[in-house]
């Protein structure tokens, strides 16, 4: 029998990215928010070490017990069956992957919004990429800014604007939407390898510019800047430098005294009655059964979770699953083409690039000339393109088991002879391609994989996609021209074969005015539970061609804001 | 961005490093023998020809790379540890086939001319062979060139023959500087050199 627990105004599911900044301003608004996260604390200076075996090898930060029972099954055909991945791509910890992540803090192009509608204006109909299931968001750019400029300050992020209030400064990305004022920080110091590609990007007549990151460049709000250690990849930041939710919104919601973290709760259900509103969540911490009875739930876990926790809370009001009459939930899922889908390029340099040390791809020199719309399309026969980053921090067992470029055997004395002389002289580079939901790709419960609570994992159907293979082919060829510029003398390029299980996933419970094609709506809440918020990339309808942590939070806040304000409504 | 601002903000951060993050034990406690003293030759003999002993320095076994192997075995890898040593006897059991004795009275032609083999998938009878080869050759690269803690990269000789400086708390510019040689800092993140934490001091 579960065990009742005091009412409260919202129950968040998850305290990761999104969950943990929406928090902040439903806590500041005076509301009794309960945040309940499946992961535990961590303590940054016992838990996160500059220690490539812990991190990377044996990923003992991101591999808790949850997401490990959980993870989903993935195919690439309804024909075929799904095969459970060998790792969750996602942990669960207060403050979740925003621990662990590269911390890269972008704001979303205003195309992205209006992709398809700016298509057909520009390119018409037939340029839209075939099977897709492209819609325009509800919320523009322009809606959305106020909220990227709330976090931005929030949290902390460093970077150099592009384009304040569209006053154009070459510093900074040229190609971004305008944005209301200056980062809060400049960005993370150059080093002499990013001056380099920094150079050879402008001899291209290109406009390179430093990454915008969650990570201090300075002190800001107590937290010290970074150290540049070189372990940030898969690890937690010991001094606190990378602005997590668990040392930013999180804490400072407690600090209202209205919000209550119960770690280490692993949300089951979410119940609705049959009217169709939602009452609360049951969840199982320590081994006993709670329910946590709620005016309203935000859902803030993982896109699979996120997916699988509405597909799996049945009730008389949602047979087939909570918000799901439409049947819509698991629809317009995706996955982001980055490097986890094939789409790297790696170099190697006749000289020593020194990029040992450093902060991943936020201390990192962009180039957007070939991303979302920012060139011509015409008869290229795609949409999109991707964002192209250098980054610094190398790891020594990674940097020893690199790629010997047709020039050396991979063992004995010829070999390490070859990596006497490279190890420190090649670098990859990170490609972000815009990314589309299909009909041919979505997610729903596996009809054989369990968790050890008898619950089916998610599975991922993934089809093939022609416009994201050319957009990325395309990219990296001018990838390959960049490090060429460079001086390299040898490139690599991945063979783009589309995401897997990764950690850039969108869709499920998209966001549209539309209720046949969409979960939740312009405001992140349910067409069908009105007390029912979605919080996250599952509400995505494209990735663009970045990093979507920052727009997750921009949405969160504005979903959290507009919950405070339209309280008696929704409630 | 001006380098004032950027060092002053090094230095707050290495001041801010929890001490707790500093004072751990150099190396954990010993763990239980995965490995036979004959397994042990065996894999010695396997990894020193995949890290040979040359003029660039010293083989795997010399690193202590069988070490950080046998450990693993025996606590995070167990699970792993029955076909890893079905790996070693097939690997023997190969070189009793093709020249008639154990791998470790091979020569280094042969024992090369052996593991060619199981590398490149001709190896008859093993069929598993490149997978084991695969395996044993990624933990050699993990004990060779992974924090010494682990048992493996005996005086950070992995790390001195790629030139990786060595983990430091926090870093400046002039470490991410191109074409010069940054002095190695030999110390594990744990603090086992025994000469000090990693941080506070830098190596050049």
């Amino acid at each position: 029998m579960a065990i009742n627990l005091k009412p409260v105004d919202v129950a968040v599911v998850g305290l990761g990215a999104a969950g943990g900044v929406a928090v902040l301003p439903l806590a500041r608004a005076g509301l009794k928010v309960a945040g309940i996260e499946a992961g535990t604390w961590m303590d940054p200076s016992k838990d996160f070490k500059p220690d490539e075996i812990h991190n990377n090898v044996r990923s003992l930060v991101t591999t808790v017990p949850k997401a490990k029972n959980e993870i989903p099954t993935f195919r690439t055909s309804p024909d075929a069956k799904a095969r459970q991945a060998a790792a969750h791509p996602m942990m669960n910890a207060v403050g979740g992957t925003s621990i662990h992540y590269h911390a890269q803090s972008w704001r979303l192009k205003p195309w992205d919004f209006k992709t398809r509608s700016e298509t057909i204006k520009r390119y018409g109909v037939n340029l839209l990429p075939k099977g897709s299931t492209l819609e325009d968001w509800p919320v523009s750019y322009d809606e959305l800014e106020q909220y990227y400029d709330i976090v931005e300050h929030e949290v902390g992020v460093s970077g150099k604007a592009g384009n304040i209030q569209g006053k154009i400064d070459p510093a900074g990305n040229v190609y971004e939407g305008p944005r209301s004022r200056e980062y809060p920080m400049p960005p993370l110091r150059t080093c002499d390898f990013l001056d380099h590609m920094h150079k050879a990007a402008q001899s291209l007549g290109w406009k390179p510019f430093h990454a915008p990151s969650a990570i201090n460049s300075q002190p800001y709000h107590g937290r010290p800047a970074c150290a540049y250690h070189g372990y940030c990849d898969r690890g937690g930041c010991q001094v606190r430098a990378k602005n997590s939710t668990c040392f930013t919104t999180i804490p400072e919601a407690q600090k209202t005294k209205n919000l209550t973290v119960f770690d280490g709760a692993q949300v089951t259900r979410i119940v609705a009655d049959n009217n169709g509103k939602v009452t609360g969540v049951s969840y199982i911490r320590d081994g006993k059964e709670y329910f946590q009875p709620a005016k309203v739930v935000l859902v803030s876990s993982y896109t699979y979770e996120n997916t699988r926790l509405l597909l799996l809370s049945k009730s008389k009001a949602y047979p087939n699953g909570l918000s799901n009459n439409h049947g819509q939930v698991g629809k317009h899922y995706f996955g982001h083409w980055d490097a986890q889908a094939g789409v790297g390029v790696t170099a190697l340099f006749p000289f020593d690039v020194n990029t040992w040390y450093g902060a991943m791809l936020s201390q990192g020199v962009v180039v957007d000339e070939w991303a979302d719309d920012t060139f011509d399309h015409s008869g290229l026969g795609f949409i999109g393109g991707a964002s192209m980053s250098t980054y610094m921090e190398k790891h020594p067992i990674a940097a020893a088991s690199m790629a010997t470029f047709g020039r050396a055997p991979a063992w004995g004395s010829a070999w390490k002879k070859f990596v006497h002389e490279n190890a420190g002289r090649f670098t990859g580079a990170y490609l972000q391609t815009n990314s589309f939901p299909y009909e041919n790709t979505y997610l729903d419960l596996d009809p054989e994989v369990k968790d050890p609570l008898g619950d089916p994992v998610c599975r991922v159907t993934s089809g093939p996609k022609e416009n994201e293979t050319r957009a990325a082919t395309y990219a990296q060829n001018k990838m390959e021209e960049w490090f060429r510029a460079a001086g390299a003398i040898e490139v690599i390029k991945g063979q783009p074969f589309g995401p897997a299980l990764s950690t850039h996933t969108y869709g499920g419970t998209r966001m549209g005015d539309n209720p046949e094609t969409n979960v939740v709506d312009r405001w992140g809440f349910s067409h069908e539970a009105p007390n029912l918020g979605m919080l996250g990339g599952s509400v995505f309808g494209t990735s663009g061609a970045r990093n979507p942590t920052l727009t997750m939070q921009a949405l969160a806040w504005r979903t959290a804001d507009h919950l405070a304000k339209n309280w008696k409504t929704i409630a | 961005m001006p380098d004032d601002i950027s060092r002053r903000a090094v230095i707050v951060s290495a001041a801010l490093v929890p001490v707790a993050a500093l004072a751990q034990q150099p190396t954990p406690a010993s763990t239980p023998s995965a490995l036979s003293d004959p397994q042990l030759r065996l894999l010695a003999a396997i990894v020193d020809r995949i890290i040979p002993k040359d003029d660039l320095g010293p083989s795997a076994s010399e690193c202590d790379v069988p070490v950080y192997i046998n450990r693993a075995l025996a606590d995070y890898l167990a699970g792993e540890k029955p076909a890893f040593i079905e790996g070693l006897e097939a690997t023997d059991a190969l070189a009793h086939r093709t020249h008639n004795v154990a791998f470790i009275d091979l020569s280094p032609e042969q024992r090369d001319a052996v593991l060619t083999s199981m590398d490149n998938g001709t190896a008859d009878g093993f069929p598993n062979a490149r997978g084991f080869f695969n395996r044993a050759r990624r933990l050699a690269m993990e004990g060779m060139f992974g924090d010494p803690y682990y048992g493996g990269n005996k005086n950070f000789a992995g790390w001195d023959l790629i030139k990786y400086p060595g983990p430091r708390m926090a870093t400046t510019a002039a470490d991410q500087r191109m074409g010069v040689d940054i002095s190695p800092y030999h110390h594990s993140a744990y603090g086992s050199s025994g000469n000090g934490a990693p941080g506070g001091e830098h190596g050049h």
